[in-house]
């Protein structure tokens, strides 16, 4: 194991763990219901080191990304309607995340927010044509990390420590009416599927393919999974908490996601909102990436062509074709006007349907002997991994009537 | 049984008109409100750059004209209050905004409560 290679896995993990999603759910969970959240964003990250080390440890024994084992397990025409519904919740996503690129860049230069949004797309082409996978995935992943300043608020503001703590305990804060519950229940649902991502495993199982990991790697993959997603995790939390703090007894439920970046002004004046909104938006800008790498890799996999950014765009042509497409459709759904949080909204919805199906097929691989050897699911892995199947099954069934219900979590 | 009251409240959601259904674009403006308050309030004590308070200030109105566009019931005590706090200039004081929050947040307590 390679410690410069560890550290700098561990640092990119942390830097890019945050996305729009996350920045908005946490913000306005912690507003809306204090600290009673917290424990839904630690079990959703316990749920992503499960599934993420999973996906990794496939893909450095059996060599399979996720889309070509779901083919060939789910079946041609499951296996269509899962890559469907992935390819559309992640594009959405994608969508959202440059919404949110163009949103940040707004608050840092006052320029037209569609002008940026388009600037923004021609930079991340740039970025993942001219820079090779790792670095593509290290950049932003440590520009990322200046969402540290977020972590500094938390402990500068004065939390009350027990409360928060307790945070960490599932709950159900009490005394709260009919709806309020069911709004509850909402951001569970939703904080869930915004930790839980699924193009956060493809795009990951495809790096380590890209990447030519080996049975050699999988330990630095392990504890990338766990401390990586762990610490990146608390930067989420701290949000959530300092929302606790500062926006709930003033009556602020964030609208928009520029309202997080005061967290960290509050304490620490301008430098702090600048490093607060440049961080966001790196962590924004890695989270576009991938989903859009995500969707090329999807498909192509899926449908057996070549693929890899290893490669020379020539040499995939197709994959490189699809990365290209779902930049510009992403691009052109935000040229439409629509909302960014309104994305938000739908990429969680729709990523939470299809999160079972997604992991189904990695689980019943990275258990299979016949592929794994001796590197099959232990009895913790496999306890947890259906732990957490089951869990996102609930989830999956009850996120359209909650969202339904709550007008996407207003009441 | 449960289907059918999960479909009864699916389209009772999606159907319902006046102050219930007014009630999320209450609790968006209410929030813009206090939101924009907290914005002021930091700009006041030099914590925050020009570009990013004005740039809030546009998201922010934005938000409250959606909200206020969006009340099937424009005329009424909360469609008025969002109307008045859209006429209030960008730098407001704090405390201006904070009582047009304070006001729409005991309306949406109001009709929560009934």
């Amino acid at each position: 194991m390679n410690p410069l290679k560890l550290t700098l896995g561990i640092m990119t993990a942390v830097g890019g763990f945050v996305d729009i999603s996350e920045l908005v759910f946490a913000a306005k969970a912690g507003s809306q219901f204090g600290y009673a959240l917290i424990w839904v964003f630690a079990l959703g990250t316990i749920g992503m080191s499960v599934f993420g080390e999973m996906s990794g440890r496939v893909a450095a024994v059996a060599k399979q990304p996720v889309f070509n084992l779901m083919r060939h397990r789910l079946g041609l025409k499951l296996g269509l309607v899962t890559l469907i519904g992935s390819f559309l919740s992640t594009l959405i996503t994608c969508a959202a995340e440059i919404g949110g690129m163009a949103l940040i860049l707004n608050y840092l230069t006052g320029v037209s927010y569609l002008l940026l949004a388009a600037a923004s797309t021609v930079a991340l082409f740039a970025s993942m044509w001219i820079l090779p996978f790792k670095w593509i995935e290290r950049t932003y992943g440590l520009l990322g990390l200046m969402m540290i300043i977020f972590a500094v608020a938390l402990v500068a503001i004065h939390p009350p420590w027990d409360k928060l703590a307790g945070g960490f305990v599932p709950q159900i804060p009490r005394g709260l009416s009919a709806k309020e519950l069911l709004v509850f229940a909402y951001f569970t649902v939703a904080i869930l599927s915004a930790v839980l991502f699924p193009y956060e495993s493809y795009f990951y199982s495809s790096g380590g393919i890209e990447e030519e990991w080996g049975p050699k790697d999988l330990l630095t993959n392990r504890v990338t999974c766990t401390v990586g997603f762990g610490l990146g995790s608390l930067l989420a939390i701290s949000i959530l908490a300092s929302s606790a703090q500062l926006f709930g007894p003033a009556n602020v439920g964030p609208e928009i996601p520029g309202t997080s970046a005061l967290e960290a002004a509050i304490p620490f004046g301008t430098w702090g909102l600048l490093l607060a909104l440049l961080g966001m938006f790196f962590a924004v800008s890695g989270a576009a990436v991938e989903t859009c790498m995500s969707n090329a890799y999807a498909i192509a996999q899926f449908f057996g062509w070549e693929w890899g950014r290893h490669k020379e765009p020539w040499e995939a042509p197709r994959f490189t074709l699809a990365w290209i497409i779902v930049l510009l459709v992403a691009l052109l759904i935000v040229l439409t006007g629509v909302d960014v949080m309104s994305l938000v909204e739908y990429a969680v919805l729709f990523s939470i349907i299809v999160l079972p199906l997604t992991y189904l097929p990695l689980m019943l691989l990275a258990g299979d002997k016949s592929y794994m050897g001796d590197y099959a699911n232990k009895w913790l892995a496999k306890g947890l991994g259906w732990l957490f199947f089951a869990i996102i099954t609930v989830a999956a069934i009850a996120a359209l009537p909650l969202y339904l219900l709550t007008s996407g979590g207003q009441g | 049984m449960v289907r059918a009251s999960l479909v009864a409240g699916l389209l009772l959601a999606g159907c319902s008109k006046g102050p219930a259904a007014d009630l999320q674009y209450i609790t968006e403006a209410r929030s813009a409100a206090a939101e924009w308050a907290l914005v002021n309030n930091q700009a006041a004590q030099g914590k925050l750059t020009p570009t990013y308070v004005s740039s809030m200030h546009r998201w922010l109105r934005g938000q409250l004209k959606s909200s206020s566009t969006s009340l099937t019931q424009a005329d009424s005590r909360y469609g008025r209050e969002i109307e008045a706090l859209l006429q209030e200039p960008d730098d407001a004081h704090p405390e201006e905004l904070r009582a047009h929050s304070d006001k729409l947040k005991q309306i949406e307590d109001g009709l929560e409560s009934t």
